[in-house]
Formats: C-alpha cells, sequence, structure tokens
C-alpha cells in the first residue's frame, strides 16, 4: 500500500511545465527519482512539500491530503533539499535545539549517531561547512525524528565517493527498518546500487515509475548498463 | 505556536530588533520627535526582516512541521512582540511624564508634542500601520522588503508631522494635555489608537496568511 500518493499534480511555468505527474511510495522501499537537470525533479519534491503551489493535484501521505494535515504529516516525514543555505552564521548547536522542539519524535541517539558518522562539529556555523558537509547537516536534521518517509532532493550531489556510499547504507538500513526513501539525483550509480523502485521524468513529464528491475527489463538493451540505457532514452524521449 | 514564535525570536531575529526597544525610552526625551521612538522600533524590525533574508528563514521556516500560515502568524506574533516591548517602555515615559515630570519646566517648555496618553495612542496607529504596509507587503512575496518598508517610511513620517501640528489646531489643544488634563479625551484617543492598531494587525495577517499560501518558494 503506498503512503505517499502523488496524482495529476500540474505546474505551469513561462518556461517549463509539470504535467500530471503521478507516483506513489512505498514503506520499506528505496525509490529513486531521476531525471536530467531541468526536469522537473525539484519541482515535483517541492510540490510534495508544500513549497510551490500546484495548478492542480493532490499530495497524501499516510492517507491524509498535505493541505489539510500539514504540520502531522511533516512531523512524520524528513526532508532535505540540497545544500543548507539557513541560518549560515548560527552555529549548528543553536539550529538543532529549535529544530528539534518542533518533533516528539526526536530521537537524540540517532542524532548523535550522524553527527558522529558524518564527522559533524556542533560549534561550527553552516558558513564554516564545504559543500558535501552542510548536505550532510541537511540529512542530518532529516534523519534524526524517525521518520517514516524520506524525502531527498539530490542528497548525494556534491558528497565524495565514501560519504556516498555511507549515505546508500543508511538508505538500506532505514529501508529494513520500514521507512519509504524517495531521493532525486542525476547520478545514476546511485539508483543502480540501491534503489527499489524508479521514477523517471523528463521534459516535466513521468515517463516510467517502477520496479528497477522491471524498468531495465522494459527499457534496457542487451549489455547495456542503466546509465547507458538512461542516455539513450533521454537522447530520445519526445512529449511534443 | 510557541516553538515557531521561539525559533523566532532565537534563529530569525536580529539583535538589533531587540536593541531598538530602547528607543522606545525617546518618549523622555525633551524637544524632540518623540514619535520617532515609534518608528526607530519600527526600523529594528526592519533589520530582523532583511536579516531573515538573508539566512533563507522563510524556507527554513516552511520546511518545519507547522503549517505555512503558522509561519506567517509566527513571523506577526514576534513582530507584536516586540512592539509590545517599546510600547511598554513609551508607557513608562507616558506614565512618568505625567506624574513625576508633570510639572518639569523642560517638558512644559517643550516646543514639540508632549508625551501623553494620546502620544501612545499614535504611536500604537504608527506600529500598525508598520504591520499593515510592511509586513503585510513583505508577505506578498516573502522576499521583497524595500517597497513596503519606504511606503511605511513615508505614512509613518506624515503620521508623526501631523501628530506633532494637530495640537496647534484650534479646538485640538487637548491632545498636547500635560499631566492628568483633559484625561476623558486622552483615553479615547488611546483606545482609538489601540483599536486601529488591531484592526490592522488582525487584517494584515489574515491577508499574509492567505498571501504567503500562494507563493511558491
Amino acid at each position: 500500500m503506498n503512503i505517499v500518493e502523488v496524482q495529476d499534480l500540474v505546474k505551469k511555468y513561462p518556461a517549463f511545465e509539470l504535467k500530471d505527474v503521478s507516483f506513489g511510495l512505498e514503506s520499506g522501499r528505496i525509490t529513486g527519482f531521476i531525471g536530467r537537470n531541468g526536469a522537473g525533479k525539484t519541482t515535483t519534491i517541492k510540490a510534495m512539500l508544500n513549497l510551490i503551489h500546484p495548478d492542480s493535484g493532490d499530495v497524501r501521505y499516510f492517507g491524509s491530503p498535505l493541505l489539510k494535515s500539514e504540520a502531522d504529516i511533516k512531523k512524520r516525514i524528513g526532508y532535505s533539499t540540497g545544500t543548507v543555505s539557513w541560518y549560515p552564521r548560527k552555529r549548528i548547536r543553536d539550529i538543532v535545539s529549535i529544530v528539534k522542539r518542533f518533533y516528539d519524535t526526536w530521537d537524540e541517539a540517532a542524532y548523535r549517531k550522524y553527527l558522529d558518522l558524518f564527522a559533524l562539529d556542533e560549534m561550527k556555523t553552516p558558513l564554516e561547512l564545504s559543500e558535501g558537509m552542510k548536505v550532510k547537516l541537511n540529512l542530518l536534521l532529516a534523519l534524526s525524528h524517525r521518520s517514516e518517509v524520506l524525502i531527498l532532493d539530490e542528497p548525494t550531489s556534491g558528497l565524495d565517493p565514501f560519504s556516498r556510499n555511507e549515505l546508500l547504507e543508511i538508505f538500506e538500513d532505514l529501508k529494513k527498518e520500514g521507512v519509504a526513501v524517495f531521493f532525486s539525483t542525476h547520478i545514476i550509480s546511485d539508483i543502480e546500487k540501491c534503489a527499489d523502485d524508479i521514477i523517471y521524468i523528463s521534459k516535466g513529464r513521468i515517463v516510467a515509475a517502477m520496479d528497477k528491475d522491471a524498468f531495465i527489463r522494459q527499457y534496457s538493451e542487451e549489455g547495456e548498463t542503466l546509465e547507458e540505457t538512461m542516455l539513450r532514452l533521454e537522447g530520445g524521449v519526445d512529449h511534443d | 505556536m510557541t516553538n515557531a514564535l521561539l525559533k523566532e525570536m532565537k534563529l530569525s531575529a536580529s539583535i538589533l530588533s531587540y536593541l531598538f526597544i530602547a528607543f522606545g525610552l525617546m518618549f523622555l526625551v525633551p524637544g524632540y520627535p518623540i514619535l520617532c521612538g515609534a518608528f526607530f522600533v519600527s526600523l529594528g524590525l526592519f533589520q530582523s526582516f532583511q536579516w531573515a533574508r538573508e539566512a533563507n528563514d522563510i524556507v527554513f521556516s516552511s520546511l518545519l512541521p507547522i503549517a505555512k500560515r503558522d509561519v506567517v502568524v509566527a513571523k506577526y506574533l514576534f513582530v507584536c512582540m516586540i512592539e509590545g516591548c517599546g510600547i511598554i517602555l513609551m508607557g513608562i515615559s507616558v506614565i512618568l511624564r505625567m506624574t513625576v515630570f508633570a510639572d518639569s519646566d523642560i517638558y512644559r517648555s517643550n516646543a514639540l508634542m508632549n508625551a501623553n496618553l494620546f502620544a501612545l495612542g499614535v504611536a500604537f496607529v504608527i506600529f500598525g500601520i508598520f504591520n499593515w504596509i510592511f509586513v503585510g507587503g513583505f508577505f506578498k512575496t516573502a522576499y521583497k522588503f524595500a517597497g513596503p518598508f519606504v511606503r511605511f517610511i513615508i505614512v509613518a513620517f506624515v503620521i508623526i508631522f501631523l501628530a506633532e501640528a494637530v495640537h496647534h489646531v484650534p479646538g485640538l489643544e487637548f491632545m498636547n494635555a500635560f499631566g492628568t488634563d483633559h484625561m476623558g479625551s486622552q483615553l479615547i484617543s488611546l483606545a482609538a489608537g489601540v483599536l486601529i492598531y488591531m484592526a490592522l494587525t488582525i487584517l494584515s495577517c489574515r491577508k499574509a496568511c492567505k498571501d504567503f499560501e500562494e507563493i511558491d518558494l
């Protein structure tokens, strides 16, 4: 059963349009949201978080519409949208001390675990962090309150290969705990390594939303890697 | 809402918003347009909006587990809290000038507006105008604040000028009352100021919630 339902999202901009985007996410599965830059990944994720106002369509979590139970739903999901770009001169400790007050389910042990794992210093400010460490700080906040759904926009971008691997292992652990992990990326190898499902978006339209193996069976030619398949598909997709 | 307000106070606020509350004490300064104190408290609040925009505070707040409208309400609560602190200092100053310093030569010979309940009522109006024009204007985009602040400055100084001038109009001398003179009129002008403040703030907050809901961040 889907715990997240995105139905017929439409958002029109002068130079871009999100067209009838629909898909679902299940508990205990890792879903890779894939597409080239400008395909509509971030727009979709922003609509899923009520950061943008879709022209039409609906987003439901745990069976409830996002707009009707926004606060309750956001307590049960974790999200990270790129690198941290807020409060550059505030100490991480001070930012966290405020953030954790919003979550009844804040898990201090998990917070400490990821703080150590990501080698983050609480006394530093976001301004003192590299781009990769900023991504980790964002992930730290998303991972520390026992989320049932994790929505991450390009979480592996800017991370070194070791950190990316660590993060993908964290996804696997969360999956075992029944968390639905949804992450966007244009790094195909990340999808290849850990995703159970693939949602492929191109030019604002969902081209495929299915199990990874089914995707490979349907779209890959013999001997092709997933990356080669995607490159070929991107060359051939036409929505006009 | 308590957490959202705490977030405003600890993460979003500029230290200048707190420091500029002290300008409420300008109500004690003789020979000075005392209502500028209300303007300076508003200027301190403006610094918080500037600081918050640089820190991407609105997006951060929108990602917290609160409804989008609560982001707006928390901002208004913070603004009202700072304005309330400014009003307290102005109120203390007014009470001192109405009682202890009621017969002080330096205040009696003051060519400008006297600090009384009418002045306090006008300070409420200036804060109401700030909430209506600036805070409400900011939430139309959640980004642009220069235009709303310039509009607020113009309106605020027109109000200050009128308030300074009005007691020179024959029949309206009571607006510059000393001590407990014309207490009834003073209390009515204060009550009118409070009502205008409440009406402007509530209407502005409601509209800002609606505007902010429509904004794409």
